[in-house]
């Protein structure tokens, strides 16, 4: 799956679409962890993401945990409503 | 899709899918289709295809963890009786051992258990029973309307 990304200075922006599930998960991670490594900062627009279950928040939180260690960071923005339900249930649990 | 009208006043519908993570998304298809065909309240839907995807998600992951070729296939179930919604799942993967699905301690970071969470959150009662002959799993899920 191809997800578009555009870069301004030292922020990408990696726009995810569709479904994210634990078919999707591991080609979302191809993208960003590379961002990540480069010391990029990376903002997730998620305004065209229908739905996310649980790998698509672990896929957030890895890439969180990952730029913390590299001493960057991922910020999530136009989160769309489905996933903004999915990660209030999630908020109570991590 | 098969439609199963035992009683009457039940509505129930079940399908098969390969054991599979590329399978997901036809089990959400398949549970989006049988809600709008139940006319399940609009607002609850897309919880319960999340519970429903985290479910058979385990299976792929957890039931059938040493085995990702397997040509193996599970069923779901949706029953609505009007008051109740049960969802069942059948697998022939590895028995569940019920004592270690659990979601795990909030204070640990890690995300794993989040779906076990999500099931939990989204829906009523969880029990999982051995499966009668060819399965070996059935996980019974169910809601009130």
């Amino acid at each position: 799956m191809k997800f578009k990304v555009t870069d301004s200075e030292n922020i990408s922006t990696v726009f995810l679409n569709g479904e994210i599930d634990m078919d999707i998960a591991d080609d979302v991670r191809e993208v960003i962890f590379p961002l990540i490594d480069s010391g990029k900062v990376v903002h997730l627009n998620l305004k065209d993401v229908q739905y996310m279950d649980s790998s698509g928040i672990s896929v957030i939180v890895e890439s969180s945990k990952r730029a913390k260690d590299k001493n960057t960071k991922v910020e999530l923005k136009e989160v769309s409503q489905p996933v903004e339900k999915v990660l209030a249930m999630a908020r109570k649990f991590l | 899709m098969n439609t199963e009208v035992a009683d009457p006043t039940n509505l129930s519908e079940k399908k098969d899918f390969l054991v599979r993570s590329s399978s997901l998304k036809d089990v959400r298809s398949f549970s989006r289709e049988v809600f709008e065909k139940f006319k399940i309240d609009e607002d609850l839907r897309e919880e319960l295809v999340l519970a429903i995807a985290e479910a058979a998600q385990n299976i792929v992951k957890h039931a059938y963890k040493d085995f990702p070729d397997t040509q193996d296939r599970m069923a779901v179930r949706i029953t609505c009786t009007g008051k109740e919604l049960e969802i069942a799942f059948f697998d022939k993967g590895k028995p569940v051992e019920e004592s270690k699905v659990k979601h795990r301690a909030i204070d640990d970071v890690k995300p794993g258990g989040l779906g076990t969470f999500f099931i939990q959150e989204i829906m009523d009662s969880i029990k999982f029973k051995e499966g009668d002959k060819p399965w070996i799993n059935n996980l019974v899920l169910t809601k009130k309307l």
